[in-house]
């Protein structure tokens, strides 16, 4: 089972998120849910906000989910799934059901930053037995690359437009994963598909505590990064090294960073191969990158001496 | 001098013709077939001297209509089917307060999630109030890009003059399609003046605005109130087009898209002899309910042509009030009939025996 942690213990186990969904080429997503589900022993039952992996998974009477899936609307994944995972506790403790089933739901980061924020927090604050894992692109990529609130400083987006006067997203992202952690829920993390074992080993983690749990895990788009459609992986690697997206915990209140770069490669080295940045490399822009630069060491500093202070 | 065509997507006409009427805010949310609006907003509401926000959802969004019309703006907002339902409590809030605003629902397939393509499944929800309380939208219906044009323009005006939230009730095809149209210039016409808004009291009373009425048959003043508003727009802002009814034994009633495909059929049918004619209404509320009973007490039949399970063929019934046989043919799901299958229907219903 899951505890195995080798590639090729992993590759025995059977794929709970299948092929013949329809997310375009070299999309992050469908890596993030393919690991999160390996890493999860046992019945498992999945809730989905709207979105591309809603919509491209569940198209007509098909569906890529080899698991119980249950879908509402865009604001509400967490809320529906509060309702499933209680009736299964009240189910459970009149002796109806005698199985230990497990609960993640999965949301973009337009439906978990955005408009299913309220659902989400009022389901961690209930405190219901799940796992809230955010696959973070940083927009609505569904609706055709609009600005969420994930969407990083400088980032052009049809509703951001980068012009001559205005560079594009003026305002920095929204700290989810620490916003999570304050509502003193026993796991919160932060992942990325580059790093598939650290990813896996912190599923693990979050299933073994009871309670409501929360996984923000970046997600490349190319469609709306601008990017080559081989490179999702690249760049989730690239967005960890820069420590524009680190990898860290916070266990019960502890912040652990649970991968630090060998070399802390300059924010640059994350966007440039990125279309949707292109304007922050052209002349009179400089200040932008030096601003982006500024925020994300700012962030990484913040971030250390919050590990070191435990 | 002929004036010049503009060639655009209708979600983007309406965008420049919202904001060349006098539109400075507009607070919108991704939701598909409207997203043009939003990312044309973006664009050009900075350049026009407005404003331009995305919320987080379309709660915010239409709260955020609300405080920038208290302000005394001209404000927007767009949006698709789910996300029209979403912003129902705010649009009654609207209607409480007395505020106008403009909303644009480009409807898509429901219930539900549904679909994207275009429907007309949000009749009722737009001509019956769709939030709580007792209150009414003017709405109206664009079949072309012409009249989406035309009426946004108008809605901004109307919603001033009565004080209402007005909504122009699109769909898929209209929000998605391109057509040449004439950009007929926005002549501001003579409107009260907003003596309501609250800007700063400084050498004046201050001003409230608000929907909550609490004392002893506040609310019901305010709801009688309310109701000679919706009396006087039954009385002079109806708008409909016709075609061909005045010597039709048979006449389709249908609105927007809807009632553009069923004119190609009845153009077909016309001129082959058959005596069918069309009747559309531009404005669903107020509702042409008065030319439709002139026509049944003349023995005209109606089939009504709808892109849903059957919606304002319930207006159209009240409006004959058995006078007259009333027939429906609709596809709900968001599914677009072709000219064809409506030609085919409306003979079927033309020989059929009465």
């Amino acid at each position: 089972m899951a505890s195995g942690l080798t590639l090729k213990e992993l590759s025995k186990q059977e794929d709970r998120f299948t092929h013949g969904h329809r997310m375009c080429a070299g999309c992050g997503a469908p890596i993030v849910v393919k690991m999160v589900l390996l890493a999860t022993e046992g019945p498992v039952i999945a809730a989905n906000a709207t979105g591309c992996l809603e919509v491209s998974s569940c198209i007509s009477e098909y569906t890529a989910w080899k698991i119980p899936w249950i879908h509402t609307a865009f604001e509400n994944a967490a809320a529906t799934l509060s309702g499933v995972e209680t009736m299964y506790r009240s189910l459970k403790k009149r002796g109806r059901i005698d199985k230990d089933v497990k609960f993640i739901a999965f949301g973009g980061d337009g439906g978990t930053y955005d408009i299913g924020f309220q659902s989400l927090s009022g389901a961690m604050e209930r405190g219901h037995d799940m796992i809230y894992v955010c696959y973070d692109n940083g927009a609505y990529m569904n609706t055709g690359i609009q600005r969420s609130s994930a969407t990083p400083l400088g980032a052009d987006t049809t509703t951001c437009p980068a012009g001559d006067v205005v560079p594009g997203k003026l305002r920095s992202r929204k700290n989810l994963t620490k916003i999570m952690a304050a509502h003193n829920i026993p796991y919160a993390a932060q992942a990325s598909p580059s790093h598939w074992m650290d990813l896996i080993k912190k599923v693990q983690k979050a299933h073994s505590y009871q309670g409501p749990k929360f996984l923000n895990i970046i997600s490349p788009c190319n469609r709306g990064w601008r990017s080559k459609t081989n490179d999702a992986i690249t760049l989730s690697r690239l967005a960890v090294n820069t420590c524009y997206w680190p990898l860290y915990e916070i266990d019960n209140g502890v912040t652990k960073i649970t991968s630090t770069p060998k070399e802390k490669l300059p924010i640059a080295d994350f966007m440039k191969p990125q279309g949707r940045f292109k304007h922050v490399f052209a002349p009179g822009n400089e200040w932008l990158l030096e601003k982006i630069q500024q925020e994300v060491d700012a962030e990484w500093e913040k971030l250390q001496k919050e590990a070191k202070c435990g | 001098m002929r004036k010049k065509l503009l060639f655009k997507k209708g979600n983007e006409a309406i965008a420049e013709a919202a904001i060349l009427a006098g539109c400075r805010f507009y607070a919108g949310y991704p939701i598909t077939p409207q997203n043009e609006i939003p990312e044309y907003m973006a664009r050009r509401m900075p350049e026009a001297g407005g404003v331009f926000i995305q919320a987080e959802s379309e709660i915010a969004s239409i709260n955020m209509v609300y405080g920038a019309s208290a302000a005394g703006v001209r404000a927007m907002t767009s949006s698709s089917s789910p996300g029209i339902s979403l912003m129902q409590e705010a649009i009654s809030f609207l209607a409480g307060a007395e505020l106008p605003a403009v909303i644009v629902n480009i409807q898509r397939g429901g219930p539900g999630l549904g679909n994207i393509t275009a429907s007309q499944g949000d009749y009722f929800q737009a001509v019956k109030g769709g939030g709580h309380g007792d209150y009414r939208c003017l709405v109206y219906s664009p079949f072309n890009l012409q009249e989406s044009w035309d009426l946004t323009m108008l809605a901004f005006d109307k919603a001033d003059e009565y004080r209402i939230p007005v909504m122009l009730l699109g769909d898929g095809v209209i929000g998605q399609m391109m057509e040449p149209f004439r950009p007929t210039k926005y002549v501001r016409p003579r409107l009260p003046k907003k003596d309501w808004i609250v800007n700063g009291c400084k050498g004046r009373a201050p001003r409230v605005i608000r929907s909550l009425c609490m004392g002893p048959g506040e609310l019901e003043q305010k709801n009688y109130d309310l109701c000679k508003k919706y009396d006087a727009i039954r009385k002079k802002e109806v708008i409909f087009d016709e075609h061909n009814v005045d010597d039709a034994g048979l006449v389709v009633v249908a609105f927007g898209v809807a009632a553009r495909i069923a004119l190609s059929a009845v153009k077909e049918l016309r001129e082959q002899g058959r005596k069918v004619g069309l009747f559309r209404p531009v404005t669903l509320f107020p509702f042409p309910e008065k030319r439709i009973a002139e026509m049944a007490r003349k023995g005209k039949r109606f089939m009504v042509v709808e892109m849903n399970a059957g919606q304002m063929v319930e207006d159209v019934r009240l409006a004959v009030s058995g006078a007259s046989g009333v027939t429906f043919y609709g596809r709900p799901g968001g599914v677009v009939f072709t000219p064809e299958e409506l030609y085919k229907k409306i003979k079927a219903e033309y020989s059929r025996k009465k």
